[in-house]
C-alpha cells in the first residue's frame, strides 16, 4: 500500500508539472540563486555521451554552490561517515573545520581545473567525528594538505582497481591451496611488477597479514588521497562534496542510512543525486593525463634523458615506478570496489561506461597501455629521525600512521608546485632531501650525486607536465 | 497553481522513505523438517545455528518433537541461494526434544550441543566434522525427566568448565496440574576436573520459558534472567537471580528494587537499545511485548518498560485481517539492513487453537530507526506468512554480509529466507557495510562468552554482550554480526569475560575477522568458496 501510495503521488505530481511545467519553471527560475546545473539521475547519466556527462561534470566541478541548494553543513561534520554536530556550532564556511570552499575549483585550479592548488589552498583534514578531540575548530586536531591534481584519475583509478584484482585472485589461489592440502601457504602478492608483501593462509582459511607491505589488509588499493585511503574518485568527491562544500551526496547522506533527506538540518534535501556524482566522476576520470613534455633544446633534452636514468639509478623509480601497464582502459562507473555510502555496481542496472583517451601512450608486449605514472601504488615510510619532515602531522589518518604515505604520483610534478603533502615544500630538490624512512638511501644517492647531476634529475622530473603547459626553461 | 503545489508536496512526500526494508525470498533450501506433537510440544520447537564442522558456515540442528531431530549441514555458496544437506548423525536423532543450543562445554575448540527435551535432556560432545556422541554419562550430567524450555550457560569466575542452567515447565505429574504445579529449575555447576556435580534446585520456579546469563549492570557478573509463563504458574513473576562465585543464587526482589512483572514470557532478546551501555530486554509474551530498561542506574535492577515508546510491543497482527492480540515466541536482535541500528524478530503463532488470540498471525521484523524507535517492515521485507512460528534463527548463512532468516513452525515446515538486501534472488544487492567477528582466548571458555565487543565506527560505538541462551528454545553460535552502515574502518576492542580490555585493534568492514587475546592485530577470515 504504501509504495502504491508514493506511485500515485509521484504519477500525480509528474501529470501536473508536464501539465503547468513551462509557465512554472520559467517563472521560477527567475532570481534563483542556484548553481547546479540540471540535476541528473544515473540512468540519465548512462545515456549521455561522454562528452555530455563529462561537461555536465565540469559544470558542477565549476559551480560555486549555494545555501539554495544545500551548501553548507550546520547539523554535520565533514566526516566521512555521516556525522551529526551541534547545529550553530560552528560558521558556515570554516578554514579547519569546514566547510572551508565554494566549488571543487576553489582548490583544485592550478595549471586547470581540476589540477592542483598552491599552499594558500591547502585544506585541513580531520575525521570529523563528534568526540571532544575532533569536535574543534583547533587545527592541531586537523593536518594540513595540499591540494593534489586530478589529472590522469580515471586511469589511476582503473590501475588501482586491476591491482586489486590480482591481489585477490592470489589470495584465493593461496587459501584454496591452503585448505586443500591442510596446510599454511605462504603467498607474495604482486600486480604490475610490484610487491605489496607476504600474506599466510592457513587451512581454516585465517590469514595472517602482518607481513604485508604498503597495502590495507583487505588487499584493497586505495589510490586516492596523500595517504592512499580512498578506493574510487566516486568514494573522493562524496566525501569531498561533504567535507569541503557541505554538499550531501544522497547515496551516502541520504535517509537509507541517516533515516532523513536533510542530514545536515540545512533545509534543503536530497543535496546531491546519484547522476549528479557520477557526472563529476566522469569529469575527473576524463580529465587529460599528465605528459613528459620533451624540451626543444638539444642541449636540455640530454639533460632530461640523462636525468630520467639517474632517477632510476639512484633508486627513486624504485617507489616511483615510470610505467605501470593497464589492460583496460574503458573507465565503468561505479568501480567494483566501492563499499556502501557510494554507488556500487550491484545497485544499478546501467553503469556508465567511458573510454579514457590514451593517445600517445606506449604499450607493452601483451599489448598493456602503459601509464606514465610514477607510482607503485603502495604505502611507505619517508620519514625517519634524521629526516622528520614529512612524519610532521598529528594525527593517524585512517588506520595509516603519520610517517607513511603513499607514493606520490609524479606525473605533472612539473605543473603542480609546491611539493609535499602539506604543500610547504618550494621546490623539487627540497622534496627530494626531505625524504627519509625506506626513501633514505635514494636521497643519500641523490646527495653524493655531482650538482649537475642533481639537476637533469629536477630539470627530468620538471618535464613531467599536466597536458598543454610548456616545460620551464 | 494550487493543485500543482499540492502535487509537488506529494511527490516530496513520495521521495522521502525513511528507511529501507531488505527483502527476503523463500528458499528451497533443502531443509524438510517439520515439528510437531501434542501439548508438550505447544511450546518449543528451537534450532540450534553453529558450525559443525570448521568450514566458517552456519549449520543447523532442529529440534522435531515427536519427530527425530535433524541436522543439516550447510552446503551454500557465497551470496547465493542457501542449500542445506542432511547429515546422518544418528545420536541426534532423537525424538521429544523441545529446543538445541551449541557451545564448547569441553573447551577442546569443538562446538558441543545440549538438546532440551520432554523427559532426558542430552549433552553431546562434538567430534569434528558434524559428528557427535553422547556426553551425559561422560560428563556426570543426569538429564532428569522434566519437561524442559530454557537453557543458559556461563562460565563462573576460575572455572573451565562452563555453568548449565535448564529451565523447566509444567510438572506434568504432580497434583493439580498443569496449574501452579511449574517444575523445579536446576542449575548445574561443573566439578573440578571437567564433567558436572550435583545439580542446585532454583525455587520457585514459575514455568520458564527462556533464560539468560546476561551482566545487566556490567559488574563483571552476569546474572540469570528467567522469563515465565503465567499461564501456569500462581504467585509467581519474572525473575532475576543474583549469582555469586559459587554460592547458591538468590533472587532479587522489591527490597532490591525488582518489580513484579508478569506475563506469558516466552523468549528472551537482550542489546543496548537505549544506548547507555547496558543492555535492555526484549521479552515476548502475548499480546504486548515488553522491553525492560534500567531506570535508575545500576546499583538496583529497577526496570521499566520502553516498547510502546520505540514501537516495540508487536501486540496484534500487521497483516492477514486479524486484529486479536499476537503469540509472540523467539524474538532475536539483528541489524539486517546493515545501516548500523540494531533491528528486531520475533516469532509469532498462535499457541494451538487458543481463543481470544490471533490465529493468522504473521512474524513481526522491526527495523531499528536511527531516532530509537522501531517500525515494522515484514510486508514489505516479504516474510507474511501465517505458520505458527515457535524458534528461529538470524544468520548469514550465505556470508554475504546480510543476516538470513530460518523459521522453525509448529506442525508446518521449516522456512528458510534469504536475504537479498535491495536486489532479488537473481541478483541480490547488498545494503550497508557490515562487520563479522569471533572470539578466541585460551583455557575452557575459548569462545569467551561474557565478553562484550565494542565496535567503533564514527563516532559511535556498538556494543554486544557474548551470551549463551534467551531466544525461544534456540541458541546459536557463530559469527558475531555488526552491521556499520557507510563505515570502511572500523576499530574493535573486547572486554574479555574477566574483566580485561584488550587493546583497540584495527579492522576493515565487510570482512570476517577473528580477535585472539593478546593479539595486537585481528586476524581476517576468508569465505570457502
Amino acid at each position: 500500500m504504501f509504495n502504491m501510495t508514493r506511485l500515485l503521488a509521484s504519477v500525480l505530481a509528474l501529470c501536473l508539472v508536464v501539465a503547468y511545467g513551462g509557465r512554472v519553471w520559467a517563472t521560477d527560475a527567475i532570481g534563483i540563486e542556484t548553481a547546479l546545473p540540471d540535476r541528473l539521475t544515473q540512468e540519465t547519466a548512462a545515456r549521455l555521451a561522454s562528452e555530455d556527462l563529462v561537461a555536465q561534470g565540469r559544470a558542477l566541478f565549476l559551480a560555486k554552490f549555494t545555501a539554495a541548494e544545500g551548501a553548507g553543513r550546520p547539523g554535520a561534520t565533514g566526516a566521512i561517515v555521516p556525522t551529526k554536530a551541534e547545529p550553530g556550532s560552528l560558521p558556515r564556511f570554516f578554514r579547519t573545520a569546514g566547510a572551508d570552499s565554494n566549488a571543487c575549483r576553489g582548490c583544485h585550479n592550478d595549471p586547470v581545473a581540476g589540477g592542483a592548488g598552491e599552499f594558500a589552498a591547502n585544506a585541513f583534514v580531520a575525521e570529523g567525528f563528534s568526540d571532544a578531540d575532533f569536535d574543534s575548530v583547533d587545527p592541531q586536531f586537523s593536518n594540513e594538505r595540499g591540494t593534489p591534481a586530478l589529472n590522469g584519475s580515471g586511469l589511476v583509478e582503473l590501475l588501482a582497481r586491476e591491482m586489486t584484482r590480482d591481489l585477490r585472485a592470489q589470495r584465493l589461489v593461496a587459501a584454496r591451496e591452503a585448505r586443500a592440502t591442510g596446510r599454511q601457504v605462504s603467498v607474495t602478492l604482486t600486480s604490475k611488477g610490484v610487491s605489496f608483501g607476504d600474506l599466510v593462509l592457513y587451512p581454516d582459511s585465517y590469514m595472517d597479514v602482518t607481513r604485508l607491505e604498503g597495502v590495507d589488509q583487505d588487499l584493497l588499493v586505495r589510490p586516492f588521497s596523500q595517504k592512499g585511503v580512498f578506493t574510487s574518485l566516486r568514494q573522493f568527491t562524496v566525501n569531498a562534496l561533504n567535507s569541503h562544500h557541505g554538499m550531501q551526496a544522497v547515496e551516502r547522506f541520504g535517509a537509507r542510512y541517516t533515516d532523513t533527506p536533510d542530514f545536515d538540518k540545512d533545509g534543503v534535501e536530497d543535496e546531491i543525486g546519484i547522476g549528479d556524482v557520477t557526472a563529476l566522476v566522469a569529469f575527473q576520470a576524463l580529465l587529460p593525463f599528465p605528459v613528459s613534455v620533451a624540451p626543444e633544446a638539444p642541449d636540455h633534452a640530454v639533460a632530461v634523458a640523462r636525468g630520467r636514468d639517474l632517477f632510476a639509478e639512484v633508486g627513486c623509480a624504485s617507489c616511483h615506478v615510470p610505467a605501470l601497464p593497464l589492460e583496460s582502459h574503458v573507465f565503468t562507473e561505479p568501480g567494483p570496489y566501492n563499499p556502501a555510502g557510494n554507488l556500487r555496481q550491484a545497485e544499478v542496472t546501467t553503469p556508465v561506461s567511458l573510454e579514457i583517451d590514451i593517445s600517445g601512450l606506449q604499450r607493452d608486449e601483451k599489448g598493456r597501455v602503459l601509464v606514465p605514472v610514477f607510482s607503485d601504488f603502495k604505502r611507505h615510510v619517508i620519514a625517519d629521525a634524521e629526516h622528520p619532515h614529512f612524519a610532521n602531522e598529528l594525527l593517524a589518518q585512517r588506520f595509516v600512521n603519520r610517517d607513511e604515505f603513499l607514493t606520490a604520483r609524479l606525473w605533472g610534478v612539473g605543473s603542480t608546485a609546491p611539493y609535499g603533502h602539506r604543500g610547504d615544500l618550494t621546490t623539487l630538490r627540497e622534496t627530494i632531501l626531505s625524504h627519509g624512512g625506506d626513501a633514505a638511501q635514494s636521497r643519500a644517492a641523490f646527495e653524493a650525486l655531482d650538482e649537475i647531476d642533481r639537476r637533469r634529475i629536477i630539470a627530468f622530473l620538471q618535464t613531467l607536465r599536466i597536458a598543454g603547459q610548456e616545460v620551464r626553461r | 497553481m494550487r493543485a500543482l503545489l499540492i502535487a509537488i508536496v506529494l511527490l516530496k512526500a513520495s521521495m522521502v522513505q525513511a528507511y529501507e526494508a531488505p527483502r527476503y525470498v523463500a528458499e528451497q533450501s533443502g531443509i524438510d523438517h517439520v515439528y510437531d506433537g501434542g501439548w508438550e510440544f505447544f511450546v518449543g520447537g528451537g534450532v540450534a545455528t553453529f558450525d559443525c564442522n570448521a568450514d566458517g558456515l552456519e549449520d543447523v540442528y532442529l529440534a522435531g518433537g515427536t519427530n527425530p531431530g535433524a541436522l543439516y549441514r550447510n552446503i551454500s555458496h557465497v551470496g547465493g541461494a542457501l542449500r542445506f544437506a542432511k547429515v546422518d548423525a544418528a545420536p541426534l536423532t532423537l525424538e521429544n526434544a523441545t529446543g538445541a543450543y551449541p557451545l564448547d562445554i569441553d573447551g577442546d575448540g569443538v562446538l558441543d550441543l545440549v538438546v532440551l527435551r520432554v523427559g532426558e535432556n542430552k549433552l553431546f560432545r562434538g567430534l569434528g566434522g558434524c559428528r557427535f556422541e553422547a556426553a551425559n554419562e561422560a560428563w556426570s550430567y543426569l538429564g532428569g525427566k522434566d519437561w524442559t524450555t530454557a537453557f543458559t550457560a556461563r562460565w563462573e569466575k576460575g572455572a573451565n568448565w562452563p555453568t548449565l542452567f535448564f529451565g523447566n515447565y509444567v510438572d506434568r505429574e504432580a497434583p493439580g496440574t498443569p496449574f501452579g504445579t511449574c517444575a523445579t529449575n536446576r542449575l548445574w555447576r561443573p566439578r573440578t576436573g571437567g564433567g558436572f556435580a550435583e545439580f542446585l534446585a532454583l525455587e520457585p520456579s514459575y514455568c520458564t520459558l527462556s533464560a539468560l546469563f546476561s551482566d545487566w549492570n556490567r559488574d563483571g557478573v552476569p546474572d540469570l534472567r528467567l522469563t515465565n509463563d503465567r499461564q501456569y504458574y500462581r504467585g509467581g513473576q519474572e525473575q532475576l537471580w543474583k549469582m555469586s562465585a559459587g554460592g547458591k543464587p538468590s533472587l532479587y526482589d522489591r527490597r532490591d528494587g525488582w518489580r513484579k512483572l508478569t506475563i506469558w514470557g516466552m523468549g528472551i532478546a537482550s542489546h543496548d537499545v537505549t544506548g547507555d551501555g547496558y543492555p535492555d530486554y526484549l521479552l515476548t509474551s502475548m499480546g504486548d511485548n515488553k522491553l525492560r530498561v534500567l531506570i535508575k542506574g545500576t546499583e538496583a535492577p529497577v526496570y521499566g518498560d520502553e516498547a510502546g515508546k520505540r514501537g516495540m510491543t508487536a501486540h496484534r497482527p500487521y497483516s492477514g485481517g486479524d486484529i486479536q492480540p499476537s503469540t509472540a515466541w523467539h524474538p532475536e536482535f539483528k541489524d539486517i539492513n546493515n545501516d548500523g541500528e540494531m533491528d528486531l524478530f520475533i516469532a509469532k503463532g498462535n499457541v494451538e487453537a487458543m481463543d481470544g488470540f490471533a490465529s493468522k498471525d504473521p512474524n513481526n521484523l522491526l527495523m531499528g530507526k536511527a531516532d530509537g524507535s522501531f517500525v515494522e517492515v515484514g510486508e514489505e521485507a516479504g516474510i507474511v506468512t501465517y505458520s505458527k512460528a515457535r524458534g528461529a534463527s538470524l544468520a548469514d548463512f550465505n556470508l554475504d554480509g546480510l543476516p538470513d532468516l530460518l523459521v522453525v513452525n509448529r506442525q508446518q515446515p521449516v522456512e528458510v529466507w534469504r536475504n537479498v538486501g535491495l536486489g532479488t534472488a537473481s541478483r541480490p544487492v547488498p545494503m550497508g557495510n557490515w562487520l563479522q567477528l569471533k572470539l578466541l582466548q585460551d583455557g575452557g571458555n575459548r569462545h569467551a562468552i561474557g565478553a562484550w565487543i565494542e565496535v567503533r565506527v564514527g563516532a559511535r560505538t556498538l556494543s554486544r554482550e557474548v551470551t549463551v541462551g534467551g531466544g525461544h528454545a534456540s541458541g546459536r553460535h557463530g559469527w558475531l554480526h555488526f552491521g556499520v552502515g557507510t563505515a570502511e574502518r572500523a576499530r574493535v576492542r573486547v572486554r574479555w569475560p574477566d574483566g580485561e580490555w584488550g587493546p583497540w585493534v584495527r579492522v576493515y568492514t565487510n570482512q570476517f575477522a577473528r580477535l585472539t587475546r593478546g593479539a595486537a592485530q585481528a586476524q581476517p577470515w576468508l569465505p570457502p568458496n
